[in-house]
Formats: C-alpha cells, sequence, structure tokens
C-alpha cells in the first residue's frame, strides 16, 4: 500500500521552484530573442513582442542580452531616427541565421525527447 | 523627466565608462517609450509617482548596471558573501585601504632601514600579515553588511528626496535612514554615525597611545616616543575631535542643518591649521625612548629621518587643508549669494504681495 504525503508549498519550495523555473526560461530566452529578430525591431518593440507571445523579460536582462549575442557576432544594430526619436534597431546577422536556424532544430529534438519522457 | 535622468545618472555611475553612453543613450530611449506608451494610454501627462513607478519596476541602479558589466567575480565561502554587483567596489576599497597602509609601512620600514637599523624578513612579513588581516577583516564585513541589506531590501532605495542622486537607504527602524550619497539638502546620517564612530576610534587611541607607543610605533617602540610637544598638544587636539563628534550628533539629530555643518567644518579646518602650526614651531615630534641610554649614531638617524618625514608630513598635511579651506569658504560665500534673494526679485515680490 502506498502512502501519498502531500506537503503544501512553503517558502522554501516556492523559492526553489522560482529558480529552476529562471533556470529552464533563461535558456529559451536567446531562442525566442533571436527567433523575433527575424524581424528587426528596437528594444523596446522587442520587449513588447517577447511579452505578448508569453516570453517577458525585464529590460536589465535583454539589453545586456542584445549586447552580448551583437558582440558574439550574432546580431547587427544601428542607431537610427522613428518618429523623431534615435532608436537603435537590431536584426539577426547572416551568422546568426545560421544559428538560429541549428538552434531550432535542436528544440526541436529536445522538445521531442521531452515529450517522450513525459 | 527630472526623475528619469536622475535614475539615468545613477545607472551610469556605475556602468564601464567604455561602454556608459552608449547604454545609457538605449536605456534613456527604452524608459521614455515607455513613458510615452503610458501617456499615450492615460491621454494625460504621467505623474511623478507615476514615473518613479516605472523606474522602481526597473530596479535599483546598482543591480541594473552590474548586468552589463564583464566582471562578474564574486567573493564567496560556501556561499556567496558579496555578490558582482557590489564586488568592484569591494576590491576598490580593498586596494586603496591597503595601499595606503601599505605605504606608511614601507616609509616606516624604509626610516629603519635607511639609518641602519636591523629588519628582519620576519618582522616585515608580521606587520604586513597583521595589516592584510585586519584591513581584509573589516572592509570585507562591512561590505557583507551591505550585501545583505541589499539582498533583504532590493527595492529601499529612492530617488525623489535627493539634490541630484539616488540614495540606498539602510533603514533599520521606521523613519530612521541611513544614506550612502551626499544630499545638497541633508547630511547623510551613515557619514554623520561614520564619523562619530571613526572620532571615538581616534580618541580611545590617542588616549592609549601616550603610554602604549606601540600603537604607533611597532617595533621601534622600544626606542622610540612621542616628544614632549604631544603632551602639550594632546587637549587641543582631543578638544577638536571632540567638537567634530559633536558636530556628527548633532546633524545626526538634524541632517537638514548642512549649513551649520559646512561653517563647522571650515572652523574646524581651520583650528586644526592652527594646531599644526603651533606644531611645526615646537617640534622636534619624536625622541629617543628613556630606557635606550646612550645612543648609537644609527639610533639618532632613526630620530633625525622619523622626525623629518613627520615635518614634510605636516607641512603637506597643511597645504592640502589650507586650499581645501579657502575652496570651502569660497563655495559657501558663493551659494550663500546664490540663496540669498537679489534687490529686484525681493521688491517684486513685495509688489505681488
Amino acid at each position: 500500500m502506498y502512502v501519498v504525503h502531500y506537503m503544501p508549498p512553503t517558502t522554501n519550495h516556492l523559492e526553489l521552484f522560482e529558480n529552476l523555473r529562471l533556470e529552464l526560461r533563461r535558456g529559451s530566452l536567446i531562442l525566442a530573442v533571436l527567433a523575433a529578430l527575424r524581424k528587426e525591431q528596437y528594444g523596446y518593440t522587442l520587449r513588447k513582442t517577447l511579452a505578448d507571445h508569453g516570453m517577458a523579460i525585464d529590460e536589465g536582462t535583454l539589453y545586456p542580452l542584445l549586447r552580448r549575442l551583437e558582440t558574439q557576432g550574432l546580431l547587427v544594430s544601428e542607431w537610427r531616427e522613428e518618429d523623431k526619436r534615435n532608436k537603435r534597431f537590431y536584426r539577426l546577422s547572416p551568422d546568426g541565421k545560421v544559428i538560429l536556424k541549428e538552434l531550432l532544430v535542436e528544440w526541436q529534438n529536445i522538445n521531442s525527447s521531452l515529450n517522450g519522457l513525459l | 523627466m527630472k526623475l528619469v535622468d536622475r535614475y539615468l545618472k545613477a545607472v551610469g555611475t556605475y556602468l564601464p565608462a567604455d561602454q556608459r553612453d552608449d547604454i545609457l543613450r538605449e536605456l534613456s530611449e527604452d524608459i521614455r517609450s515607455e513613458i510615452e506608451e503610458k501617456e499615450n494610454e492615460l491621454a494625460r501627462p504621467l505623474s511623478e509617482a507615476e514615473q518613479e513607478a516605472i523606474l522602481k519596476q526597473r530596479g535599483n541602479p546598482i543591480r541594473l548596471a552590474a548586468r552589463y558589466r564583464q566582471d562578474h567575480r564574486t567573493l564567496a565561502f560556501g556561499r556567496q558573501l558579496i555578490g558582482p554587483e557590489l564586488f568592484p567596489f569591494y576590491i576598490k576599497v580593498l586596494s586603496f585601504n591597503l595601499g595606503l597602509t601599505f605605504a606608511v609601512v614601507g616609509i616606516i620600514f624604509s626610516a629603519l632601514v635607511f639609518s641602519g637599523q636591523k629588519i628582519t624578513f620576519n618582522d616585515v612579513f608580521s606587520t604586513c600579515a597583521m595589516q592584510l588581516c585586519i584591513q581584509m577583516g573589516i572592509v570585507t564585513i562591512i561590505f557583507v553588511m551591505v550585501e545583505k541589506h541589499l539582498n533583504k531590501y532590493p527595492d529601499r532605495w529612492n530617488l525623489r528626496s535627493s539634490g541630484g542622486g539616488v540614495h540606498l537607504d539602510l533603514r533599520f527602524e521606521k523613519n530612521f535612514r541611513f544614506k550612502f550619497a551626499s544630499d545638497a539638502r541633508q547630511v547623510s546620517r551613515f557619514e554623520s554615525l561614520s564619523t562619530i564612530v571613526a572620532s571615538a576610534v581616534a580618541l580611545a587611541w590617542l588616549a592609549e597611545v601616550q603610554s602604549h607607543p606601540f600603537l604607533i610605533f611597532w617595533g621601534a617602540a622600544s626606542f622610540l616616543k612621542l616628544a614632549p610637544v604631544w603632551s602639550r598638544m594632546y587637549v587641543p587636539i582631543v578638544a577638536l575631535t571632540s567638537w567634530n563628534i559633536t558636530r556628527a550628533a548633532i546633524n545626526l539629530a538634524r541632517p537638514q542643518w548642512t549649513r551649520f555643518r559646512r561653517i563647522s567644518d571650515i572652523a574646524l579646518q581651520a583650528a586644526g591649521l592652527v594646531l599644526v602650526a603651533f606644531l611645526l614651531r615646537d617640534g622636534p615630534w619624536v625622541a629617543l625612548a628613556d630606557g635606550v641610554g646612550t645612543p648609537s649614531e644609527n639610533l639618532l638617524r632613526v630620530v633625525e629621518i622619523t622626525n623629518r618625514a613627520i615635518l614634510y608630513s605636516f607641512l603637506i598635511a597643511g597645504v592640502i587643508s589650507a586650499v581645501t579651506m579657502v575652496i570651502k569658504v569660497v563655495r559657501l560665500a558663493s551659494d550663500s549669494r546664490r540663496s540669498a534673494p537679489s534687490a529686484e526679485a525681493w521688491s517684486a515680490r513685495k509688489e505681488r504681495s
């Protein structure tokens, strides 16, 4: 006979879940950003696009990430005027397009593997 | 947009210098886009409180800036004690303190070596190791406490009360705040408390150093002592230090008394200059200890070199102090002129009333 113990969520449990959830999301964020930048966008609209698709990301995470991806050669950016204001527009670089394609294949593989396990 | 500018200025302080302008430009654009969108939604300009709420959401400027830095080093013993946000400042303070301490130790040992005293490797090593432990211990404890506070109260920073910067509040009790940044309208309580603690330690040290000369001469205390001039100057030095404690205690209770603090500082500096003048007149400042007997030529040279080093230190300190005092007086005078209403403004105000 099995006895199932139900443990109500404690602060530690919630904290642990939150940390694991953030870790899980962190890996997928890069993929989401690269995918969203197939179309050229500036920071604020990119943030909104991601939020609209359920991938909300705070600016303190997004902008440093964009800088890192640009340094790695996956993104290109340029300052341009729009609505009388200077904005920095980002888009995928040719290298970024290749990496995105490869990452998407990897993502599909992980997804199907996980589906098999679940 | 005053709040936004203030927030950006605060973030900029902690950003890497080579990327600062670029990052701030982009961050500014992002914040202004968000504010503009909210204003369009509400069909009215945002209030200061609403703008502040948007900035609060972005988080503490120190933490935000840290995310742009490539340096993610931390201090950890098992668990993290000082995070990547504070680590660069921890290293800066530690380097400065250790640099200053080793410079003083270096001067003393050099004076001993040049005068022909025997210095063993053990003497140098044990003195340096002790200083390293003391400095590292104190600076690390302070930074660990600040880190703990930042983690416990990530939202305790404010933009509105300052005269031009973002303040981190170390609030231990309700309505009792310690602020890091200097505020044009208030004397930081953190600073007042630090002054009280540091001056109290100095008073205790002054009281003990007369009977325990090793507190100032370390290993050289066996043949060096303070010259009689210090006994004559003891009371004025204690009076000046006590005055500083009193001033800080008053500002702890009345942080808005900034003018009192500035005038008091100038007076304290002037009194300090008079004291230095008397010390220069009545030197020498170091003599041979009583039990030395007939001094060798080497010992006499140690005394001579040490006194010469003290003379130069007094001269340098006097010049720096005099220049600082003049700058403070000029600033105080120009600020007083600026805050006093002009004759035309006064008559215009009278006419209106």
